[in-house]
């Protein structure tokens, strides 16, 4: 083994690569952009058409007006509310006419004076979201109006409200901000990363073994002098500098998101959280990201070499997607923590352990366990890839 | 320098069982000559090139190269062939020249050394007009001029030459041509395949009638009229392989 000609190779195939339009999308664009987007964007879309929902009137029809005329009266006023008569309520709210319909029963207010309990009925279609936030429109004024009647029922017995509510609850929330804000962070980082870290690497891979055979070149390098294990190395190498830096990336954009305060932006992250983190956190998400990468670059580069054309290593990879997913998902679950048997599984060791790092809660002989599994298996999946490099069925078949 | 010996490929197809590709083959090529390898489509002329380029190998016997043997130095005997094929195809994002200087880098030629090879060979074959063009943005007869630029950077004794003027034009074709018969004046040992006739009867030395693996007959194309009393090399070749 040349390794002056593994830097030749890996020189050249780094920039050919850098010169596909496909790989630079999935290796540069995608990262950069997904973390801002996800932590921001998508979230604040959907809030915009919510609030837009929450701010138009609900269309109501009242029924039984004259059981409840005071009533009916200062709900008519409402802003949140429009009033539209329909005979017919139950289709009106089907055919989309009204929203909600409100039926007062029989001498409702008067039972309200008679300090008894009145009903008074919402229809509405729980399938359809604009119907569902009238009801709660709705239920908030009615709950208004049975709160003024209550304190007017107290005041008459001249007994104080605060009676009613003999244990004050009150919850104090002690996590530290960065334990907040990792505690969003590990839930789907984790799973981004390791799938980022794959599809980083996916295209190079592709281009440089199936898209090799398509394009002729493939008999070209090997009439050269350049052994075959030289050749399986720098194209190795290349596919996984694609991988790291997709995850650089993607690491980066996701601490410079948190940093320039994107997700305090974002309605929908808890208000004392802190989307920080720490320096170490990040070196040892890339210290673990090192062995992962390596694994998936000899893989992803073993089965397209196998694929005779672009299209079949894509048919090829999308198992292995599914392969990768599966496990990397174990971040979202809530209470599995690492143990010293999950943390020699595959993918499943490295989501926990970035997922522990994100909470500031790991311990080093995990971490470390997991680096060298990982590494084992990846060594493992570089020896085979340089043996299916040797193999002549495998390289000629087209 | 080439020199064969019983070399044999045998591949194991699912479908239809065991293929003999090149069958006990001993043949030898010398420099200065131009060795033509004539054979119907299929008749082992590929196999046979690709295990003395060594991307192949053999079943059984071996060969050398310029005294190198094919399977104990491949990368000695890789060193000293120039391999060109309808399949050597280029890397499309890549420009002429990055492409010729790659090769020449894994040749191990010093970077000084291939400035100055770079150099020459672009003129010789004029192609300073598109040093710096991507291959995707290269005309057919372009390509081909920077496919043998790529064959020959390093300087090989040695010219594996697998049917290179499959498929191209006129214009093309006449490069090649002019270019193996180049390397023959520089003392090149030229391997050179085909299922073209005038071709072979234009250029070659020595004319190997290669059948079904087997190599049938190797002689001068005088030695073949004087044995078959036949003048066309189309009919020769159709009376030796029997057909």
């Amino acid at each position: 083994m040349n390794l002056k000609k593994v830097k030749i190779v890996y020189l050249k195939e780094m920039l050919d690569t850098l010169r596909d339009r496909r790989t630079l999308i999935s290796m540069i664009l995608v990262p950069i952009l997904l973390f801002p987007v996800l932590m921001f964007g998508m979230s604040s879309l959907v809030l915009v058409f919510v609030k837009k929902a929450e701010e138009k009137p609900a269309r109501v029809t009242i029924l039984g007006k004259e059981n409840a005329p005071h009533l009916s009266s200062k709900l008519s006023q409402s802003e949140k509310l429009t009033m539209v008569e329909e005979e017919d309520f139950e289709n009106a709210i089907r055919e989309k006419k009204i929203e909600a319909a409100l039926v007062f029963s029989e001498s409702f207010e008067k039972r309200i004076e008679n300090e008894d309990t009145a009903q008074a009925v919402i229809y509405y279609d729980m399938a359809e979201i604009k119907s569902d936030m009238a009801v709660e429109k709705i239920g908030n004024l009615l709950r208004d109006y049975e709160d003024s009647v209550v304190s007017h029922r107290l005041e008459k017995r001249e007994i104080k409200k605060s009676l009613l509510h003999p244990v004050n609850i009150k919850k104090e929330n002690v996590a530290p901000k960065e334990k907040m804000g990792g505690l969003m962070l590990s839930m789907f980082l984790p799973y981004m990363i390791i799938i980022l870290a794959l599809t980083g690497a996916m295209y190079p891979a592709i281009d440089l073994t199936a898209g090799e055979k398509e394009r002729g070149t493939m008999e070209t390098i090997l009439v050269s002098p350049v052994t075959r294990g030289e050749l399986a190395l720098g194209k190795f190498f290349c596919v996984m500098t694609a991988s790291v830096i997709t995850a650089v990336l993607a690491t980066l954009s996701m601490g410079l998101s948190a940093g320039l305060g994107f997700a305090q932006m974002n309605p929908f992250t808890p208000e004392n959280a802190q989307l920080s983190i720490k320096f170490t956190s990040i070196l040892i998400i890339l210290i673990l990201f090192l062995p992962i990468s390596a694994l998936f670059s000899s893989l992803l580069l073993s089965l397209s070499l196998f694929a005779k054309s672009y299209k079949e290593a894509q048919s090829y990879i999308t198992p292995l997607m599914i392969v990768v997913i599966m496990p990397a998902m174990i971040s979202f679950m809530p209470g599995v923590e690492l143990n010293w048997i999950l943390a020699l599984v595959p993918i499943v060791n490295v989501s926990l352990a970035l997922k522990e790092v994100l909470l500031g809660t790991y311990n080093f002989g995990f971490i470390a366990l997991i680096f060298l599994s990982t590494l084992i298996y990846a060594s493992f999946s570089i020896f085979i890839t340089r043996r299916l490099f040797e193999k002549e069925q495998v390289l000629f078949r087209t | 320098m080439i020199k064969t010996h019983n070399l044999t490929k045998i591949f194991q197809d699912k479908k239809r069982g065991k293929i003999v590709a090149v069958n006990d083959v001993s043949i030898q090529c010398r420099p200065g000559r131009i060795f033509g390898l004539l054979g119907l489509n299929g008749a082992g002329k590929t196999t046979l090139m690709r295990l003395l380029a060594t991307s192949l190998k053999p079943t059984s016997g071996t060969a050398e190269v310029n005294g190198n043997d094919i399977l104990t130095q491949p990368e000695k005997v890789k060193a000293n062939i120039g391999f060109l094929s309808g399949d050597t195809g280029l890397y499309p994002r890549l420009t002429a020249e990055e492409i010729v200087r790659y090769f020449a880098r894994l040749n191990g030629m010093k970077e000084e050394k291939i400035d100055q090879r770079i150099n020459e060979i672009f003129e010789r074959f004029d192609m300073n007009g598109f040093k710096n063009r991507k291959i995707d943005k290269l005309s057919q007869g372009m390509k081909q001029k920077v496919s043998i630029a790529r064959t020959v950077v390093h300087d090989p004794d040695v010219l594996i030459l697998d049917e290179p003027t499959l498929g191209l034009d006129v214009i093309t074709s006449r490069n090649i041509i002019e270019f193996v018969k180049d390397s023959q004046k520089r003392n090149k040992c030229v391997m050179f395949s085909t299922h073209i006739m005038h071709e072979a009867e234009k250029l070659c030395d020595d004319i190997a009638i290669i059948h079904k693996g087997k190599i049938l007959d190797v002689a001068t194309l005088e030695e073949y009229r004087k044995k078959t009393n036949i003048t066309d090399l189309d009919n020769i070749f159709v009376k030796i392989i029997g057909e």
